[in-house]
């Protein structure tokens, strides 16, 4: 990240098929040599902007800039970049070696240099000796590493991948994911990375933006997004959260249903409904009386490094995240530390209405009914 | 028990998928043994022979037929198949609404009936002025191959591997070669499976190329059907034969070539080895190794010596003639002797050539017709004179013709006689009692209980009615509706000792002596005779019908004097004898009267001694002609008609 020269502008792109929109006067700058992901539930457009940039998908309005130059209307195959399809797009009736050699025949590379380029792509994506196997003979999650490797080989400017690890298991998704990053230090290649799986995105990207619905919700590193999440919908899509209304009593006291905590936060006026947002892991479980309000655990479920449980308090559902294991039916306290107290304003324009969470909920199962 | 129920289901499955394979294969089983019969008819096997197939291969038209069948359908799919592909790529593109109202648009030919795209396409043809020709069938083909090819690839291209398109281009290919490299192997077996079934289908079609073709173009349909007035030659059991079994060895190749595939695989993995795909090779192959044999065909086909060659110097002269109603080899002789060249066409019944000459939809010089037709014809004003001073050779017509002559063509201007015949019965002289069919036969032999369920009568509406009116003493061409009740009633009667009402298989089943009498055509006789030597023939004491088959020239004609010639050349004397040997149908020629007929059965006879050919004068003096009866008295025969078929 030495040089912070833009290398990709879209902006003010807008979509919509058959009348609805799917992108909205879409802003994004990509910087040379960085890692971006797009992060979003599906259906909100992560796909779409990826096309766009690779040209298979003509915007409604606004323009997509390289290197300062205009390339909305430039078709795909002359675009420098490729693309590693959702759905692999791997070219049935080849063998895995012309499928990867397809680019850099083109390009009318030597008969050794694309050989050499073949064996080192499926080293890479840990598939040495397949070249002469058919794709349908693949699995799924072969068939997407080859899909990476048919990419890569062609050594593009950036990469635009369309949730290339989808179909990976967990550790060869930790390896892949690994190999990525290297790849991406090695060769100077710049990465538009799709996924809906936060934790890989924050695991993977310089920086995550998050969409929904069309809209850039935020923008920033990890870090920021997780710590700081700017909206209900962010904090919420980026790992369980418990998010409940409250009312900024004070500065520095934000009231949930009667009980009072102590929070950082200033400056919403007083007797101001927010929203709260609390992690799981930093909700304090005690004895008794030790904490802000009794409760009583309602559930408790082992999920790989520590507890998960249900503390019913204050006429409130917690979601709790523990080492140490509470027995259902046992009472306890609840307790937050104030600096893991984040407040939200409530969505109050119509664009922050659409983010709100009945919406996130509703276009999941799209067709039921809205509730009262 | 178990053993034994599963055992009995097991031998029941294979009865049935045998009785299925019985079912689908008899009777093209059935046709390629008669191929090899050396006798004629179908009814009887008399020793094996490759004659029907010597004949096929020497016969120029047949091969021809087969040469415009193959050449047709071959260009038709493969220019169908570029252009159904083409607009397949455009479909693909639109959106789904608009596709799927393009591919509404493009089902709608499929439902069509033939009829209805034949005739539609043909009067397209008519009113922008174009003649029809070989041109107008290979187009009209390929129009209607387009739809199949579409309904084939369609699909394909729903299918086609995500995206594919798209990640080739991503990987620098231009539009072009991404589609060759990439959706093209991809979409193939809908290519290949649009391109056999428009072949097929283009082989198949009999309606659509029987409007849209023109003078002298015959594809192997069309030539078949004109030829069933003759009744089917054994030609085409032959030519059948072979057709089936190319078929059969292409599919065979073709399912050889994909096993071998399978099994390498096989083999391969078996062995460890890596398993080397080939899957899109396989479809490539059955389509090279088709399309071989198919251009093998059309080149050996086209390579045959074929009659037309040779352009004389006069012109050309159409001639429309019932199919195999001449002696082909007289096309040769014609041309040789009056340097015209000859395209000859068929048409199978009056009513089939009637709207060809009425519509003008080709240009014939001379065509043939029966006498109602030519009746018909002079009063709607199609046919012109002919002038006698050019076909001396009219001076041969039988006198007893032109009486009859008088009934359609008063006085002899528009048509000169082919050949002729009348209607009588035909016997099996071994089977029926012999005093039963002494001097004086009677119609009413065919309603004698004796010969319960062994007596064939017409099934056609006037030839039927004939028989009953002549019978009850009416004329064959009564309109009075209360002669019309008595005919109709003794119709019924008769019904339950009737083994079979048939028109052209009346011949083959007397042969195979499937029944003792049968209503048939003097023509026939001779013909059946060759087969069986107990059949004769007897013309009843009532009268009957005679029937004359006449040359005549429509007003579309453009070769005047060619037509005139060829009318000429058909009284010659070696015309003559050809045409009787050729057909065994009476000809009105009096220079065959002491013609010595040596095939004859009951030993060599001149013509005019043959009452078959050359009935007595006063039983011609009891016969009628078939008269036209106008729209009304049609239709109350066919009420009637229609009212004995259903009692
Ligand atoms: N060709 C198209 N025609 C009509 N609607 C489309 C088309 N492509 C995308 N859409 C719609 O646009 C919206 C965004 O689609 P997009 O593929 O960009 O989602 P995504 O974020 O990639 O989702 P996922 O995570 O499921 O892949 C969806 O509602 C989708 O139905
Ligand atoms: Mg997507």
């Amino acid at each position: 990240m030495a040089k912070e020269k833009t290398l990709i502008e879209m902006i003010d792109i807008s979509k919509s098929y058959d009348g609805e929109v799917v992108l909205d006067e879409f802003n994004l700058n990509i910087k040379e040599n960085e890692f971006i992901t797009l992060l979003g539930p599906s259906g909100c457009g992560k796909t779409t902007t990826l096309r766009i940039l690779g040209g298979f998908t003509k915007p409604d309005t606004g323009k997509v800039l390289f290197q300062g130059e205009d390339i909305t209307d430039m078709p795909a195959n002359k675009r420098p970049l490729n693309t590693v399809f959702q759905k692999y797009a791997l070219f049935p009736h080849m063998n895995i070696a012309d499928n990867i050699a397809f680019g850099l025949k083109i390009s009318g590379k030597s008969q050794e240099y694309i050989n050499d380029k073949i064996k080192y792509a499926l080293k890479l994506v840990n598939l040495s000796g397949y070249e002469k196997r058919s794709v349908t003979s693949l699995s799924g999650g072969q068939q997407q590493r080859i899909a990476i490797a048919r990419a890569i080989v062609n050594e593009p400017r950036v990469l635009l991948l369309d949730e290339p690890l989808g179909a990976l298991d967990l550790k060869l998704r930790q390896e892949m994911q690994y190999e990525l990053r290297r790849l991406k230090n090695e060769l100077g290649i710049t990465f538009l990375y799709v996924t809906h799986d936060q934790e890989e995105a924050l695991t993977m990207s310089d920086k995550v933006v998050v969409m929904n619905q069309g809209y850039i919700q935020q923008m920033g590193t990890p870090e920021q997004i997780y710590n700081e999440p700017e909206n209900a919908f962010v904090a919420d899509f980026i790992g369980d959260s418990n998010i409940v209304d409250g009312t900024m009593v004070e500065d520095y006291v934000v009231k949930i249903n009667g009980y009072k905590f102590p929070c950082i936060d200033s400056g919403f006026g007083k007797n101001k409904p927010v929203d709260v947002v609390i992690r799981p892991e930093d909700i304090e479980i005690g004895k008794p009386g030790q904490g802000i309000i009794d409760g009583v655990v309602t559930s408790n479920v082992f999920i790989g490094v520590h507890y998960e449980m249900c503390i019913e308090a204050g006429g409130i559902e917690w979601l709790a995240q523990n080492t140490r294991s509470f027995a259902v039916g046992q009472q306890v306290s609840i307790g937050v530390a104030p600096e893991n107290i984040q407040i939200m304003n409530k969505p109050q324009s119509e664009d922050e209405e659409a983010i709100s969470l009945e919406d996130v909920l509703g276009d999941e199962s799209e067709g039921t009914p809205e509730e009262l | 028990m178990k053993t034994n129920s599963s055992g009995l289901n097991k031998l029941i499955k294979v009865l049935y998928l045998a009785l299925i394979v019985f079912f689908l294969y008899l009777p093209i089983g059935t046709l390629m043994v008669l191929s090899f019969n050396s006798s004629k008819s179908m009814g009887s096997w008399q020793g094996f022979s490759l004659r029907w197939y010597k004949e096929m291969f020497s016969n120029a038209e047949l091969m021809e037929a087969l040469g415009n069948t193959l050449t047709i359908a071959l260009w038709a799919s493969i220019i169908a198949t570029v252009i159904g592909v083409m607009a397949c790529i455009a479909m693909n593109a639109m959106t789904d609404r608009k596709r799927s109202f393009f591919m509404g648009v493009n089902n709608i030919p499929l439902l069509n009936a033939d009829i209805v795209t034949g005739i539609s396409i043909m009067m397209s043809f008519l009113l922008f002025g174009i003649s029809l020709n070989y041109g107008t069938v290979l187009f009209a083909h390929i129009t209607f191959c387009i739809p199949y090819v579409i309904l084939s690839v369609m699909p394909k291209f729903r299918q086609l591997e995500n995206h594919t398109y798209e990640a080739a281009l991503d990987l620098g290919a231009s539009p072009l070669y991404a589609f060759f490299k990439v959706v093209l192997p991809d979409i193939m077996p809908g290519i290949v499976s649009g391109f056999l079934l428009s072949f097929t289908m283009s082989v198949d079609d009999f309606v659509i190329t029987h409007f849209t073709r023109g003078a002298g173009i015959n594809t192997l349909s069309t030539l078949i059907y004109s030829q069933l007035k003759i009744g089917v030659r054994p030609t085409m059991f032959a030519l059948s034969t072979v057709i089936f079994v190319v078929v059969l060895l292409i599919l065979v190749i073709s399912n050889f070539v994909r096993g071998d595939e399978e099994e390498e695989a096989k083999k391969a993995a078996a062995s460890g080895k890596e398993y080397v795909y080939k899957g899109g090779m396989s479809t490539k192959r059955t389509l090279a190794i088709i399309l071989c044999v198919v251009v093998a065909m059309a080149v050996a086909v086209r390579f045959t010596p074929s009659t037309p060659g040779e352009v004389g110097d006069k012109g050309v002269v159409y001639v429309y003639n019932f199919g195999d109603y001449i002696d082909p080899e007289l096309v040769d002789a014609f041309q040789e002797e009056t340097g015209y060249t000859v395209v000859c066409d068929y048409f199978d019944t009056n009513e089939e050539m009637y709207p060809v000459i009425k519509n003008n939809t080709a240009d014939y010089d001379v065509i043939c017709a029966s006498d109602y037709m030519i009746d018909k014809l002079i009063k709607e004003d199609l046919l012109m004179e002919l002038e006698f001073g050019q076909i001396p050779n009219i001076q041969y017509l039988s006198q007893n013709i032109r009486d009859f002559m008088e009934e359609f063509d008063p006085g002899m201007y528009y048509s000169a006689p082919h050949t002729w015949g009348t209607y009588g019965i035909i016997y099996n002289s071994a089977l029926v009692d012999e005093e039963d069919f002494g001097d004086e036969v009677s119609w009413g032999i065919l309603w004698d209980e004796k010969y319960a369920g062994k007596i064939i009568m017409p099934n056609s509406i006037r030839e039927g009615d004939m028989v009953a009116a002549k019978l009850l003493g009416y004329s064959m061409n009564t309109t009075d509706e209360g002669e019309m009740r008595e005919i109709t009633d003794k119709l019924i009667e008769q019904k339950p000792l009737v083994y079979s009402y048939a028109n052209d298989n009346a011949r083959d089943l007397m042969i195979g002596e499937n029944a003792y009498m049968a209503v048939i055509t003097s023509g026939d006789v001779l013909y059946a005779q060759e087969d069986n030597e107990d059949l004769a023939y007897v013309v009843p004491v009532e009268g009957t019908e005679v029937w004359t088959d006449c040359w005549a020239v429509p007003k579309s004609c453009r070769n005047y004097d060619g037509a005139m010639a060829w009318i000429n050349f058909m009284y010659s004397y070696d015309a003559a004898v050809a045409n009787f040997e050729y057909l065994t149908y009476a000809i009105p020629n009096t220079q065959l009267d002491d013609y010595v007929y040596e095939d004859y059965i009951e030993g060599e006879m001149e013509l005019q001694d043959i009452g078959i050919v050359n009935p007595p004068e006063e039983i011609l003096a009891r016969c009628e002609t078939l008269k036209n009866l106008g729209p009304e008295g049609d239709d109350m025969y066919s009420k009637y008609w229609k009212e004995f078929k259903s009692k």
